[in-house]
């Protein structure tokens, strides 16, 4: 069984919709079935054969190679399987996941994770805004699952997310983790302005002082967390970028809010980390 | 341009002909008698074996003023399911529950439907209505002005001012918002709820003006028939969606002594309590009522399953119902102090006992009101379903066996405690004619619309006679509009624009200084702009008035 691969042989003028190109929906399909399907480009359905070349079998685990940020919906409603992409994607990525892996080797656009459930996203790149946000019309974000984004990301990282981690190595935009209900984000790198503006819940863990907080967070001064170190020991499991968090210490200044929604939230800023670049 | 419909199977209920081969002339727009054989035909369509109806007429639709706009806005999800591309001649949009302008006109004619009609124009939001109205294409249009809990109105009905200056106000009301007929919603209930009631019944008093919805039901009814409105009192009565509200609806037959009364989406108000869970069907006491009182007539809204919106006036019923909103979120809103309105997201759903009991009701009410002529097709569009749901309703009607096979995948309880297995009438093309064209065209007054003699408006659908009646509606092979092809086999073809149906009854014009005056020193807009001029409806050429004689 060799991975199921998808060479994109064309230069796309449209947005490519992807979302048919999933372990799920590729499951039980043989070769002709495959190259049977349409999927959306621009306005026209076109067949995957005059898109891409496909070899390999084995549908649990789908690679995209070639990829460009004209591709769209890239992993949308995945339950299981792997999928990995070489290049750069446009907007949706792992729309409504339920489970499984999406591993994108470039960068991305926005709405990273809308909307998903399970499962975890890694993104090698950058990504654009609403990381892990919950659409206009939606009720929450994410409500489950870890998205890992080793690059930078734009605003509103986590947007009325419900639960489920973000990690973010690189900067974040402003408006990180406004209007959240739950759940624990993590920059390595500065953030912008109005951190966790309009929380309810939830952890927003940042590694450098912002330049600016909202006037409804309320300072604790410095405490050490001992629910720190059990995260991240968790976090050094998740992968190899993890590894400088064994051992730390953990103090952090806590302030707490959004005091305006009802100020359980809280935005902790590491004290000791040494963060090597 | 001479056009010929050649030798299709006609369904004309006003002039009585049920079936017969026939062949029809457009010229100009319009429907002619037979030239002479020395005239020479510009277009012939051979319709041997095709059904020819007058275009469909939908009288109670929601599709526009500002309820509507506040359901599309709620509703970003809805309208990101449904998209829709642009072509060459039809312009994008979106929405499955609460489609956007132009999409709601193209699918409307691509149905053969060719006139609809606004049911809840507050005079507040009369503008913004007609401004939407004039977006949706092709289609004709028209509104009934909504009263009954503006102030002013409650004001002289609490003075007990005298019948001929309500009418005077009434008909005053018509003109400046550009309306066909009159609506009362909730009778005063929408005015209660502001003053902390939560519940209206039939005699119960307003707490802040002593008026009942009786009173108003009343004396609108009377004004509506002194003015000569062709429409009856479009009724959204009290106590919609409450079990037991059957006896309200059979007292509100009965309050009118005779005057023409339609009662609109009745099947919402035709709950009994009986049963182990205090939910049962009132059908069949209201079809009783409705077949013995030849002066009322009703329309049906109808329930189907699936994701919709409820987008009321009724303010006080939605704000009852909000708790069972899916997806969790609704508005309710008050408009000038005048009115208001709620939107309420809904998934009605086959498994469920009351909702599928609530579908078995519509059906009920539809099968057992004996005269097609006092019935109207609707899904009280959005409240009961999407108007796009018609040819699936149109085939439960039609046939008995498919509406069997539905009713054995519903709610087993809900089954059970309907008569609607037992029922053996099954519509034919001849009744599905006079209550979708001829009967709403005739209530509404329309004269030269909804048939096909000499002198009418060329609106004409042509279907294929296929068994499956669903997909015979959803597709007519061609649809005509003002003797214009605009659509071919469910496809639009040519988009042109509607007119606006309204009425210009007469009345006192004096009424307007007592008017003006209430409009200083209470409303926020002068009398002079709340007044919608007809160059307003005719700006910018999306649109034509179309007067309707008074009786």
């Amino acid at each position: 069984m060799t991975p199921l691969i998808f060479t994109l042989k064309i230069k796309p003028q449209f947005s490519l919709d992807v979302s048919e190109l999933t372990p799920d929906k590729l499951a039980k399909k043989n070769k002709t079935q495959i190259k049977s399907l349409k999927l959306n480009y621009g306005k026209k359905k076109v067949p995957v054969t005059d898109l891409f070349t496909i070899t390999g079998n084995d549908s649990e685990n789908v690679q995209i190679l070639r990829s460009c940020d004209k591709l769209v919906c890239v992993g949308q409603g995945i339950s299981h399987g792997t999928i990995e992409v070489k290049g750069n994607v446009g907007d949706l990525v792992g729309q409504h996941m339920k489970g499984g892996h999406i591993t994108v080797n470039g960068n991305a656009g926005s709405w990273v994770g809308n909307g998903m459930s399970g499962g975890r996203i890694d993104i090698t790149g950058n990504v654009e805004h609403h990381v892990g946000a919950g659409k206009p019309g939606d009720a929450f974000g994410m409500t489950e699952g870890f998205i890992n984004i080793k690059g930078s990301a734009g605003d509103r990282v986590g947007d009325r997310m419900r639960r489920g981690i973000i990690t973010i190595h690189g900067k974040a935009g402003d408006f990180c983790g406004s209007r959240m209900h739950a759940g624990t984000i993590l920059v390595l790198d500065k953030a912008g302005r109005n951190v966790g503006t309009g929380m309810r819940r939830g952890t927003i863990i940042l590694s450098k002082q912002p330049k600016h907080i909202v006037a409804t967070f309320k300072s604790n001064g410095n405490l050490k967390m001992q629910f720190l170190r059990l995260l991240f020991t968790q976090f050094v499991a998740m992968g190899k970028e993890f590894t400088k968090f064994k051992n730390f210490d953990p103090e952090v200044h806590r302030f707490s809010g959004d005091l305006a929604r009802n100020g359980k939230g809280e935005i902790l800023i590491l004290q000791t980390l040494n963060l090597k670049k | 341009m001479l056009i010929k419909l050649s030798g299709g199977t006609v369904y004309d209920p006003v002039h009585g002909i049920n079936g017969e081969q026939r062949d029809i002339y457009i010229r100009d727009g319009q429907i002619t008698r037979r030239p002479a054989a020395t005239v020479d035909i510009d277009k012939t369509y051979d319709l041997k074996g095709k059904v020819i109806m007058a275009g469909a007429i939908d009288m109670h639709t929601h599709i526009g003023g500002g309820k509507v706009n506040i359901a599309r806005m709620m509703l970003p999800e809805d309208h990101r399911q449904d998209l829709v591309s642009r072509t060459p001649l039809t312009r994008s949009g979106c929405g499955h529950a609460a489609p956007s302008t132009l999409t709601a006109g193209y699918r409307y004619v691509e149905m053969g439907y060719t006139a609809c009609f606004e049911p809840a124009m507050l005079p507040a939001n009369a503008r913004q209505a007609h401004m939407e109205m004039a977006d949706t294409p092709i289609v004709d249009k028209g509104a009934y002005a909504m009263l009954g809990s503006d102030d002013f109105f409650l004001r002289m009905l609490a003075a007990k001012k005298d019948q001929e200056a309500i009418a005077d106000y009434v008909g005053w009301i018509i003109n400046a918002t550009q309306a066909l007929a009159i609506k009362v919603v909730n009778p005063g209930g929408i005015s209660a709820f502001k003053f902390n009631q939560r519940k209206l019944d039939l005699d119960e008093k307003n707490e802040y003006y002593g008026t009942t919805p009786r009173d108003i039901i009343k004396c609108l009814a009377q004004a509506v028939n002194e003015l000569g409105v062709p429409h009856p009192l479009h009724v959204h009565g009290c106590n919609l969606g409450v079990p037991g509200n059957v006896q309200t609806t059979l007292d509100t037959i009965n309050s009118v002594e005779g005057l023409p009364l339609h009662l609109t989406h009745t099947q919402f108000h035709s709950y009994g309590t009986e049963g182990d869970r205090q939910f049962s069907s009132g059908a069949a006491e209201i079809a009783e009522a409705v077949n013995a009182n030849p002066n009322i007539s009703i329309d049906v809204g109808q329930v189907l399953f699936g994701q919709t919106v409820t987008a009321s006036g009724d303010t006080m019923r939605q704000y009852a119902g909000h708790w069972h909103a899916h997806p969790k979120k609704w508005v309710l809103m008050d408009i000038e102090c005048d009115a208001g309105c709620g939107v309420v997201p809904f998934k009605y759903r086959d498994k469920n006992f009351v909702n599928a009991l609530q579908w078995a009701i519509g059906l009920e009410l539809f099968l057992l009101v004996n005269d097609p002529w006092r019935i109207f097709l609707t899904t009280d569009h959005p409240n009961g379903a999407p108007f796009t749901s018609y040819p699936h309703l149109i085939r439960l009607l039609m046939d008995r066996s498919f509406r069997n096979d539905m009713l054995s995948t519903i709610n087993k309880d809900a089954a059970a405690s309907s008569v609607l297995g037992s029922i053996d009438r099954e519509y034919s093309l001849y009744d599905i004619a006079i209550m979708t064209r001829a009967a709403p065209a005739r209530s509404l007054g329309l004269k030269n619309r909804g048939h096909l003699g000499s002198g009418s408006i060329a609106d004409i659908t042509v279907y294929n006679n296929v068994k499956n009646r669903e997909k015979m509606f959803e597709k007519p092979l061609y649809v005509f509009k003002d003797g214009e092809l605009v659509a071919k086999n469910g496809k639009i073809v040519k988009v042109t624009t509607g007119g606006t149906h309204v009425l210009k009854p007469e009345y006192d014009k004096s009424i307007e200084r007592s008017l003006k005056s209430y409009f200083d020193k209470y409303q926020t807009i002068k009398l002079g702009n709340f007044k919608i001029d007809d160059d307003e409806i005719v700006e910018h050429g999306n649109g034509h008035i179309i007067v309707q004689p008074c009786t």
